[in-house]
């Protein structure tokens, strides 16, 4: 393949939908081409809830990336949130004949039956990713292809969802007569591109705050460990001031953007925001504190879950490289500081890096789903031994899918 | 008047007592022993010894044990009454020896309705001041109980020198519809527990500017007109604001609207020894500017203790003129003791013209209308009304996280 391949990346989100259009060499380096946007309508906690909305903001932000970029889409890679999502790690085995070598078909044996588990029948496994081998009870073989041995094993991690849910999220691209390589779940693709190698070896979370849904992915070992979503995102903080301080969801939305803090304190006690008036909208003075107390509490909570969960799975003492914070949310002030007092360890917000285009677009944190996508696209195909087993999954998957 | 009296030893603490009647009565007793540090005697009393068993109240005194067996009057006021001449010695003990007495008790049922204006005939007598803080059942409980709670409320009229009387029909409204039973209750007891632990602070009062007791119980005096009451607790650097805010909330007070009605208003602000001048200054100014200009306010400021005591802003009012009663008849007029003054009291006059239906029905129309002006607060989810449900652990993640941890409300 000589010539350079374009791939697109497709998020639809709660807050916003949006395309990233990028061309990537065959050496894996990515440049971007365009970023396609459109307000998001008819999206709550990041799944559909109003169809039609839904592919019109669709519609437009791919017309949108299409003209930016120039390139005409044929297909997308597209990612997948909500709450209906779960993994848990899984390990299976398989007896080989006498003492043999170790080939493909072992290999996807194994991974066939990790798959084997009980998941509601309702659901469908959306990822399966390896996270190591054992031959012979030898751990930490990471590629067991060509070694002898009677016995393979393997961890794995498994992402499942409910099928039809994600059926919806993929009709409303088909809808316009294009095709969706893949669904790839949210917090898997923000993570090809805001974690280097060494932080996946040291044991890193990467958080990804949205509009509706946070989601997280940890590594460690180099390998995933856990993940997951959990519906709160910025939606809720802006609902929780549009209650909590008696304004309209928009004016609160802007004044959470322009005035907001997640951190209380460090400023003059009884200090008021003055919101001017509006059509519709009498103005009002807004108590500071108030406003940065009822962000914090909900901020909070959310690390405070957040930690909960992936403590169950991963020590503490594991995460050597701490906590990145991506998505819409994570530019909010102070919500960095908070997630440093609740994990109790380093936490940097991130973007996208190692890819090149307008410093704009991929220095966005709004955009880390996209372009990981993307990466995660040139991944796959670029035959990387880790992703290989992505690429035999994906068959699987759009049998599975019925696509 | 001593101006600072909060340096010398009050010359003699009023001796309070607290007793409650009945198993709403016993229920709030405890919740009052257990939470606030207030310097009142406890006394539970009650037919039913179960409820006893588990009070914390420092005495407790069942009724009739030979009359009921400790088995509760069933709803029946006849056997309490029973019950309470068996035990009428103990209930003499009861009341005596207390500067103040107050009673508190669910009226409706068979021990809280009768035995209540006994007891408050015997405190009378014995010269103490009482005052009672009761409830009036929910109206699905049925016609009887709220016959015999109006039935009560009236007989109770004629002892206490002041009456503090709350609906929990309209008390429900504190919680959110979905709430469970239990927080329910609990939002009821709590603003009962809040209203008595108001008064005995007033009542306690050590200055530096003390709420005369002449003031409180022309405001408190059963007569005509609604009970206004409203209370709201807060620290930090906002405690003024924030505990006003509070207590103007008060569904008694509905959003600090009824405030505009009240003929005489008595607010009290209970703070650490850091109160500053400022911060009254800001509460009054500020309720001043939700009364009407003929109103009465009178204001109450006690700041002791240590810095960590909370700021509590206390508000209780009467709407309409001051104006005594005669004697109150048990007629119409008494179910609407908690009800604006245009209801309340029928004049005599009328009284020929009763049988005049058309004169008599709107006087009960009225009352009505009032208490469904109170503001329902809805189920907080704003914008997540109709999508699926955050739930994690069993809590609703859409529910504003500062609601549900109540650190503003």
């Amino acid at each position: 393949m000589a010539k350079e391949k374009i791939h697109v990346g497709l998020e639809i989100g709660t807050t916003k939908v949006c395309a990233v259009v990028a061309e990537c060499g065959r050496d894996g380096e990515i440049r971007l081409l365009g970023v396609g946007e459109s307000p998001s309508r008819g999206v709550r906690k990041g799944e559909m809830v109003d169809f039609q909305n839904a592919s019109k903001c669709v519609h437009d932000a791919l017309a949108d990336a299409e003209e930016r970029s120039d390139q005409e889409i044929k297909s997308v890679w597209l990612a997948i949130t909500g709450s209906h999502l779960q993994s848990f790690n899984n390990r299976s085995s398989s007896s080989l004949a006498e003492e043999s070598e170790i080939t493909e078909k072992e290999i996807g044996d194994v991974e066939y039956k990790a798959k084997e588990i009980s998941i509601p029948k309702e659901n469908v496994i959306l990822h399966s990713i390896i996270q190591r081998y054992y031959v012979d009870g030898q751990e930490g073989v990471i590629d067991p292809l060509g070694m002898l041995g009677t016995k393979l094993e393997a961890d794995y991690h498994i992402i499942h969802g409910v099928m039809t849910r994600i059926q919806n999220t993929i009709r409303c691209v088909k809808e316009f007569d294009i095709d969706v390589d893949d669904v790839v779940v949210n917090s898997v693709a923000s993570a090809q591109v805001v974690l280097s190698d060494s932080q996946k070896q040291a044991g890193a979370v990467v958080i990804d705050i949205g509009g509706g849904v946070t989601d997280y992915i940890v590594y460690h070992d180099g390998v995933v460990r856990h993940s997951g979503a959990i519906a709160i995102g910025g939606d809720h903080i802006t609902n929780d001031l549009c209650i909590g301080l008696r304004i309209p969801i928009t004016r609160a939305e802007k004044l959470k953007i322009e005035e907001g803090s997640a951190m209380v304190g460090g400023h003059p006690p009884g200090e008021k925001i003055t919101l001017r008036n509006d059509t519709g909208f009498s103005g009002k003075e807004v108590d500071r504190e108030l406003l940065n107390m009822i962000i914090n509490a909900r901020v909070n909570e959310l690390f405070k879950i957040l930690k909960k969960r992936i403590h169950e799975v991963v020590p503490e003492h594991l995460l050597g490289s701490g906590i990145l914070l991506t998505g819409g949310c994570s530019m909010l002030r102070g919500v960095r500081e908070v997630a440093e007092m609740i994990f109790d360890s380093p936490v940097t917000l991130v973007h996208a890096h190692s890819v090149s285009g307008p410093t704009s677009a991929f220095e966005n944190p709004q955009l880390s789903t996209c372009i990981g996508l993307v990466k995660y696209a040139q991944a796959v195909n670029a035959d990387m031994p880790e992703e290989t087993i992505m690429s035999k999954f994906k068959k699987l998957l759009n049998f599975n899918l019925g696509l | 008047m001593s101006p600072y009296p909060h340096h010398e030893e009050p010359a003699k603490e009023a001796a309070i007592s607290l007793i409650g009647i009945g198993n709403a009565g016993v229920n709030i007793t405890d919740r009052l022993a257990m939470r606030a540090a207030l310097p009142i005697r406890t006394i539970a009393l009650n037919s039913d010894q179960q409820s006893l068993t588990a009070s914390v109240a420092s005495k407790k005194l069942v009724l009739g044990p030979m009359t009921t067996h400790g088995l509760g009057a069933g709803g029946d006021p006849e056997r309490a009454i029973d019950a309470a001449k068996e035990s009428l010695g103990e209930l003499q003990e009861a009341v005596s020896g207390s500067d103040v007495v107050i009673l508190c008790a669910g009226l409706g049922g068979g021990t809280g309705s009768a035995v209540t204006p006994l007891l408050a005939k015997m405190a009378k007598e014995k010269g103490a001041l009482v005052v009672a803080v009761v409830t009036s059942p929910f109206q699905f409980e049925g016609r009887r109980r709220s016959q015999q709670a109006v039935e009560s409320l009236a007989e109770l009229q004629r002892h206490v020198d002041a009456l503090i009387h709350f609906e929990n029909d309209r008390m429900a409204e504190l919680v959110e519809p979905r709430a469970d039973v239990s927080e329910t209750f609990a939002a009821c007891d709590g603003l009962l527990f809040q209203a008595i632990g108001g008064i005995v602070r007033m009542l306690g009062n050590p200055g530096p500017l003390p709420i005369a007791v002449n003031d409180l119980l022309s405001v408190l005096r059963a007569g005509a007109g609604g009970c206004l009451f409203g209370c709201g607790e807060s620290e930090g650097g906002n405690r003024a604001h924030e505990s006003l805010e509070q207590a103007l909330r008060s569904p008694l007070l509905d959003r600090g609207r009824l405030l505009q009605e009240a003929g005489k208003i008595l607010v009290h602000l209970s703070g650490p020894a850091s109160l500053t001048f400022a911060e009254v200054a800001a509460v009054m100014r500020e309720i001043s500017k939700n009364t009407s200009a003929s109103a009465h306010l009178c204001l109450g400021v006690s700041s002791a203790g240590d810095d960590s005591a909370p700021l509590i802003v206390t508000i209780i009012g009467r709407t309409g003129v001051e104006e005594r009663k005669s004697a109150p008849a048990p007629s119409v007029a008494m179910p609407s003791i908690s009800t604006p003054p245009p209801a309340a009291p029928a004049p005599p006059v009328e009284d020929k013209m009763v049988a005049d239906p058309e004169v008599a029905s709107p006087t009960t129309k009225t009352q009505k209308v009032k208490q469904d002006f109170l503001p329902l607060e809805p189920i907080a989810r704003g914008r997540f009304e109709r999508s699926e449900p955050t739930i994690v652990e069993g809590e609703d993640l859409d529910v504003p996280t500062f609601l549900r941890l109540k650190i503003k409300k």
